[in-house]
């Protein structure tokens, strides 16, 4: 419409008096991140710095990109297949519009990113989901890229680090989002059989397929400290079972103390954690 | 002086803010919904940030994005307006916090006239009459208890009140269990503070509040009252001053009492302190309002004095160039509240002039009123050198305005305005009873 070309703009001096910015503006102020879990402020860089961690431990959510950063060594990571797209393949109202905006709002392609890598010196190959695409869920690429990852450990003989974040299935996909359950836990029991080592690590939230898939079948599960990991979410069972749920119910302490998992893991133990083990599983020939 | 002011509201308020910048010299940004990208506010600022989507929990009252649209645009001060963020002591802190001027009193002073058990301690305290009542009750039977003291009916209110939530009037004391649970209940889930209390109730009576301007030396005037008993389901429709209610001597301790609660609680800026008026001419204090009026105008038509500007200069920290003897109250002043009655787009506009007409609105030609926001379209705003030539002004005024393509009341407010209770300025907050 352009309704601001039709004024003029008056050229007034401005007001003499009092003060112009406020008095102890010259420090740098910048924007903090109330924590949900304490409700205290953290300016964002210094929560950039300490790896998106509240002080009082709660574990913010992180992009795929930036966990690449803290768990692996500089400069080592080799992306693969990082063109693959989705693409609206039952006609579902709406998803194309929201693979777009989703694209433009995390700058990844899909949900999950996949390469090869070295943690501590040993090579591995690894993915990690983007909770910032609609909410890591496992459309078909997500499926079809963790698959091959994995096909591609196996034949390589690497070892396999995964990092979870997933809402679940797509729903967008329907049932070529379920089948990528079978499709993934196939390539990871083939990747098991070769005797190679698949650790995992579960964060905030780990939930529906992918918690029935690939999420669980690692030799050694790991956890973000308070993430949550299910199959069915809090309040629909709740709503189900007209009770009210214990605390910690889902939690990744009630699943440690019930052997679902091995480890909790805080952010700042998980490159040294994550090492150790690759260092300890090393296999022979592959020291050399 | 600040070089750059943000203006953190929409509508005819921030042209308002704006118009006052531009005068000043001071630059402005204005910040936006995806609803407002075409409104005159931003046209008229010199920059502006869409602060996201049309709902105002999407926008306008998100208080992370404004700080950060200020930030972004190197804006030293954020003029709040009134609604959506000005009375957020939160809001007001985060300011602070960040380098930012918040043009209004600070963050403790909102806290407590927000924190209406403490406020009407503090007011009592300061020897300002407050409405008889009670502190915070904690079951229905010590409410009926406190009812019998005070005399039926007695009205429940929410300590964390406004807008009308969480308040129940009970006339017996059958009626007290169940309007003691829905009030309370209904201020748990308005406030996130069930607490209430009790007060007399005072009905009908005049709704009469008192204009305040407070600098850091500790220079408080006042810019003496606004009637606006005219009101429609607790929103005003029609505001006047002087007060036919009020005479001079009557004003004199209406000033003294706002002066007082404007001390009291280390007031600093603009305000408004709300009283009620009962028909033997006894006042008490209802509220105070820790931000600018919808119906600052028609003070500012009678006292010479642009509140807004005076808001700017003050948290700037330049002192009033007035003292209370020097503040003169000039002829009379009416404002009609023109209000949507819909959305629409305006396919026509003609607003009236003449002299000492004043229209406050963001409309244009063209202009589309989306659904989210305040029904006000404009303020029609004029000034006589008596109530009954005002009167006459106004009745021209509404008849010349032309607001075509969008449902308004203007024919509702030509209504009020002829009706013989008005005229004779008789009339209070029974008005539409």
């Amino acid at each position: 419409m352009g309704l601001e070309l039709f004024f003029r703009k008056p050229k007034n001096e401005l007001e003499k008096g009092g003060r112009g910015r406020p008095r102890n503006a010259e420090m740098e102020y910048e924007l903090t991140v109330a924590c949900p879990a304490c409700g205290y402020e953290t300016p964002q860089s210094a929560l950039i710095e300490n790896l998106h961690v509240c002080r009082c431990g709660h574990c913010f959510r992180m992009s795929a990109r930036e966990r690449l950063m803290y768990l692996t060594d500089r400069g080592t990571f080799t992306e693969l297949w990082g063109d693959m797209e989705s693409e609206d393949i039952l006609g579902f109202p709406g998803y194309p519009d929201k693979l777009e905006s989703m694209r433009i709002t995390s700058r990844e392609k899909e949900a999950v990113i996949c390469g090869t890598a070295r943690i501590g010196g040993c090579a591995c190959a690894l993915f990690i989901m983007e909770p910032y695409f609609m909410m890591g869920s496992m459309g078909t690429v997500v499926g079809e890229k963790i698959t091959r990852l994995f096909e591609y450990a196996t034949e390589r003989e690497l070892p396999v680090l995964g990092v979870t974040v997933s809402g679940g299935a797509r729903m967008q996909e329907g049932t070529l989002s379920l089948m990528q359950m079978a499709k993934t836990s196939g390539a990871v029991k083939r990747h098991s059989d070769r005797g190679l080592l698949y650790i995992v690590l579960l964060t905030d939230p780990t939930t529906g397929g992918v918690t029935a898939s690939f999420a669980m079948q690692g030799d050694i599960i790991l956890a973000e400290p308070g993430a949550t990991v299910c199959f069915t979410g809090a309040r629909i069972i709740e709503q189900t079972v007209r009770k009210k749920l214990p605390p910690n119910f889902q939690k990744a302490e009630t699943m440690l103390q019930h052997g679902f998992i091995d480890m909790i893991v805080p952010r700042a133990e998980q490159w040294r954690v994550i090492s150790k083990l690759l260092m300890m599983h090393r296999r022979k020939e592959a020291q050399g | 002086m600040f070089s750059k002011i943000l203006v953190a509201n929409r509508g005819e308020v921030a042209i308002r803010i704006i118009r006052a910048c531009k005068e000043m010299g001071i630059s402005t940004v204005a910040v936006h919904s995806t609803a407002d990208r075409e409104s005159l506010h931003v046209a008229l600022a010199d920059e502006s940030v869409c602060i996201g989507g049309p709902l105002p929990s999407e926008s306008y009252l998100d208080a992370g994005r404004i700080i950060s649209a200020a930030l972004i645009t190197k804006a030293e001060a954020i003029h709040p307006g009134y609604g959506f963020l000005a009375e957020n002591a939160r809001f007001a802190a985060l300011c602070k916090k960040h380098g930012i001027e918040f043009i209004g009193p600070g963050a403790d002073v909102i806290a407590l006239m927000g924190d209406k058990d403490l406020a009407r301690r503090a007011m009592k305290k300061a020897g300002v009459p407050v409405i008889p009542g009670t502190g915070v009750l904690g079951s229905a039977d010590e409410a009926k208890k406190a009812a019998e003291e005070l005399g039926y009916p007695v009205v429940i209110k929410a300590r964390g009140g406004g807008g009308g939530k969480g308040i129940r009037v009970v006339s017996s004391p059958d009626a007290m269990e169940q309007a003691f649970h829905t009030a309370s209940r209904e201020a748990q889930e308005a406030f996130g503070d069930g607490a209430v209390y009790l007060e007399k109730r005072i009905y009908p009576a005049r709704h009469v509040e008192v204009q305040i301007l407070a600098d850091e030396t500790g220079n408080t005037v006042s810019l003496f009252e606004r009637e606006c008993s005219i009101q429609k389901n607790n929103q005003k429709l029609v505001e006047e001053t002087p007060s036919p209610a009020v005479s001079p001597r009557l004003r004199a301790k209406l000033i003294d009492a706002a002066v007082r609660a404007a001390r009291a609680a280390g007031y600093l800026n603009a305000g408004t302190v709300e009283f009620l008026l009962d028909k033997d001419g006894n006042f008490y204090f209802m509220e105070m309002n820790t931000r600018l009026q919808v119906e600052h105008g028609v003070t500012e038509q009678v006292t010479g004095m642009d509140i807004v500007k005076w808001q700017i200069r003050i948290a700037a920290g330049v002192p009033l160039d007035v003292k209370q003897k020097d503040i003169r109250l000039d002829g009379h002043s009416i404002e009609c509240r023109i209000n949507a009655g819909g959305v629409g787009k305006v396919s026509f506009l003609h607003v009236p002039g003449g002299p000492r007409v004043r229209f406050d609105s963001a409309l244009w030609t063209g202009c589309a009123v989306p659904p989210f926001y305040d029904a006000l379209l404009g303020k029609l705003i004029v000034h006589a050198a008596t109530r009954e030539e005002a009167i006459r002004k106004m009745q021209a005024a509404l008849c010349e305005l032309v607001i075509d393509g969008v449902p308004n009341n203007i024919d509702d407010q030509i209504a009020i305005l002829s009706d013989p209770r008005f005229k004779k300025g008789d009339y209070d907050t029974s008005f539409f009873a």
